[in-house]
């Protein structure tokens, strides 16, 4: 079992690698990249919704913000995409600090609703500051350096960027902290009285899907090569929060599934894109009535219904002698 | 000067009202539902489209969006609430809500286009009457309105003790044989009622806009923290509150930082007063 699947998973990653040679148009390549830097994003935040439990609709604003800092600081100051790809995850990190402190204190729809308000308030920061932001005529932002500025080395680098981050959260997911995650969602209290600390657990991983967010908006951003306010939507928000409730809470295999499926869908069946929004709503609402643990588990179900687990019997033969000399035995001596 | 003021009151008295409708919900089920600013949404779409398209008279077409909004909330609590609340995970409501709420924008947006529409004149009156018109003092009466029916309907009426009843101790209310499943039915087709009607009365205020819901269901929440979670007396004054500052701010700084200020104040009033201006300190049993 193990063994098979570390085959599917080397598998599918040497097919993703070698995708510009085999991929059939530069559509599918620049698909598989937006797959990539969703997934970025959403791996970050998974730590948040799927592991601690906190739900957060609003992680676009952290991908404008990193993808706003790196249109300005390559595009206005000149530096280097690198740097600035660096200076974006940091600035998100940042932003994610400045809203987690207070809003991670609030009970669960609160948070829900701070979330919110902070994608809308970017919203109209980058409107409002027409200057730094060219308001709502946007900005272009420029590409990365050679060899990373073809399509194919594009995706490249947004492959092994999207693999180290996943690295990263799974090593966050499998160890202590995950442990202190998955208790603070399943039980705040419980979580409290074996001494985890509750409030600096989920502050530390709210940084950190900052920080991811500020990367997957600057890789986004070269990837638009333009990007406007109306670019960052709330749908954006729920999107990326709808992929994780989908492919099951306290995974990272199945919101990985949920964004590729998710992102692949709409351009895939073209009739299907004006729809995509009340699509995402709809599937949400089937998921949290019908399977709440995830599409996954569907899986399962429909495994136990076909293969239902074989039942051992174990023929239990008394000793006979033995019982004799006990029920025999005299209890003075 | 004198026109923020009162453009305040009139966006803050919508606050108000969906602060109400979030309190009417919240009181029998305990859920603050994604989908409350949707109801007044629903109302102005709705209440436009029966009396500028279908040219319904007024109060035909009043009838009908309060209808339609009573049964979109009777379809909320259906399909969104009954199932959740059965099981334990105390977010799911969230999430179901707030995928309802997003499928009935997103088909608004659909059906309707994704430009405001103008909302038709419902009193007959010059457009030179400035700040008299009725787009202002319309919002405040019905928000006024709904607030002193609540008040009346929650003191006078058998129904209304049973709402009350029900939301200081739902078991105890079950145990002494309250239909607790059809009382939280119908506290939704209430708030339903109660939002679309205020909606319908903002209607001239808002224009017919199916992204006025999210903005809705995000500032009538701020009023009702602000207020205080299950207050009425909070939930006006937190909407007016809002709502003059914003305009204010709007006066001052430019339209640009609306939410900013929103929720500004929504965390000065966390900070310093966690349960709100009026409301209790719940103590939580552990």
């Amino acid at each position: 079992m193990r063994a098979s699947r570390a085959v599917v998973m080397v598998g599918g990653l040497l097919a993703l690698a070698t995708m510009p040679w085999w991929a059939r148009d530069q559509y599918q390549l620049h698909l598989a990249a937006l797959i990539g830097v969703y997934w970025i994003l959403i791996a970050g935040l998974n730590l948040i919704v799927g592991y601690s439990g906190q739900l957060s609709i609003g992680h676009v604003g952290l991908l404008a913000i990193g993808a706003y800092a790196f249109a300005i600081l390559t595009g206005r100051y000149e530096w280097s995409p690198w740097i600035a790809l660096m200076a974006s995850g940091g600035i998100g990190a940042l932003c994610g600090l400045l809203l987690g402190l207070p809003s991670l204190r609030l009970p669960g729809f609160y948070f829900a609703m701070a979330t919110l308000a902070f994608a809308l308030i970017v919203t109209e920061i980058s409107l409002a500051q027409g200057d730094l932001t060219g308001g709502g005529t946007g900005l272009s932002v420029p590409g990365f350096t050679a060899p990373f500025d073809t399509p194919g080395g594009f995706h490249a680098l947004i492959l092994s960027v999207a693999a180290l981050i996943t690295w990263l959260t799974w090593n966050v997911a499998r160890f202590m902290w995950g442990r202190a995650l998955i208790a603070v969602r399943d039980s705040v209290v419980t979580a409290q009285a074996v001494g985890v600390p509750v409030f600096r657990a989920k502050l530390l991983v709210f940084v950190f899907s900052g920080l991811t967010a500020g990367v997957a908006g600057a890789l986004f951003a070269s990837l638009q090569s333009y990007i406007t306010p109306d670019t960052f939507v709330f749908e954006l928000g729920l999107f990326f929060f709808v992929c994780i409730i989908i492919g099951g809470r306290g995974t990272i295999v199945g919101p990985l599934i949920g964004t590729a499926v998710l992102t692949a869908l709409p351009e895939i069946v073209a009739p299907l894109a004006r729809w995509s929004t009340f699509f995402y709503g709809l599937l949400l609402l089937a998921v949290v009535l019908l399977v709440p643990e995830g599409i996954g588990h569907v899986v399962e179900i429909v495994r136990a219904r076909w293969k239902p687990r074989s039942l051992q019997s174990f023929a239990v033969t008394p000793d006979a002698a033995r019982l004799a000399r006990c029920l025999r035995a005299d209890p003075e001596r | 000067m004198l026109t923020a003021l009162v453009t305040g009151i009139a966006a803050g008295a919508l606050y108000a009202a969906a602060a109400l409708v979030y309190n009417v919900m919240f009181s029998t089920s305990k859920v603050l539902s994604v989908t409350t600013g949707h109801l007044s949404m629903l109302g102005g779409v709705f209440g436009a489209w029966l009396m500028a398209g279908l040219g319904w008279p007024l109060p035909l077409a009043l009838l009908g969006a309060v209808l339609i909004g009573a049964a979109f909330g009777i379809a909320t609590e259906i399909i969104a609430i009954r199932r959740v609340l059965s099981r334990s995970d105390e977010h799911l409501w969230l999430l179901s809500t707030l995928a309802l709420a997003t499928m009935l924008q997103q088909g608004v947006a659909l059906w309707w286009g994704t430009e405001p529409k103008p909302f038709p004149r419902l009193l007959p009156q010059d457009f030179s009457a400035g700040l008299a018109d009725q787009k202002y003092w319309l919002p405040v009466a019905i928000a006024l309105l709904l607030a002193v029916a609540l008040e009346l309907f929650y003191r006078r009426t058998l129904y209304g003790k049973l709402f009350v009843a029900m939301s200081e101790d739902a078991f105890a209310a079950r145990a002494r044989g309250i239909p607790t499943d059809l009382i939280r039915s119908l506290s939704f087709a209430l708030a339903g009622a109660m939002g679309a009607l205020a909606g319908f009365a903002a209607g001239q205020l808002t224009f017919a806009y199916f992204a006025l819901g999210l903005t809705l269901t995000l500032n009538g929440f701020v009023a009702l923290a602000v207020g205080g979670l299950g207050s009425n007396l909070g939930a006006l004054v937190g909407g007016l509150l809002l709502g003059v500052i914003g305009a204010f701010a709007t006066y001052y700084l430019g339209g640009e930082y609306q939410q900013t200020i929103a929720v500004g104040l929504l965390m000065l009033v966390l900070l310093v007063k966690p349960a709100g201006l009026f409301g209790s300190a719940s103590i939580r049993p552990v």
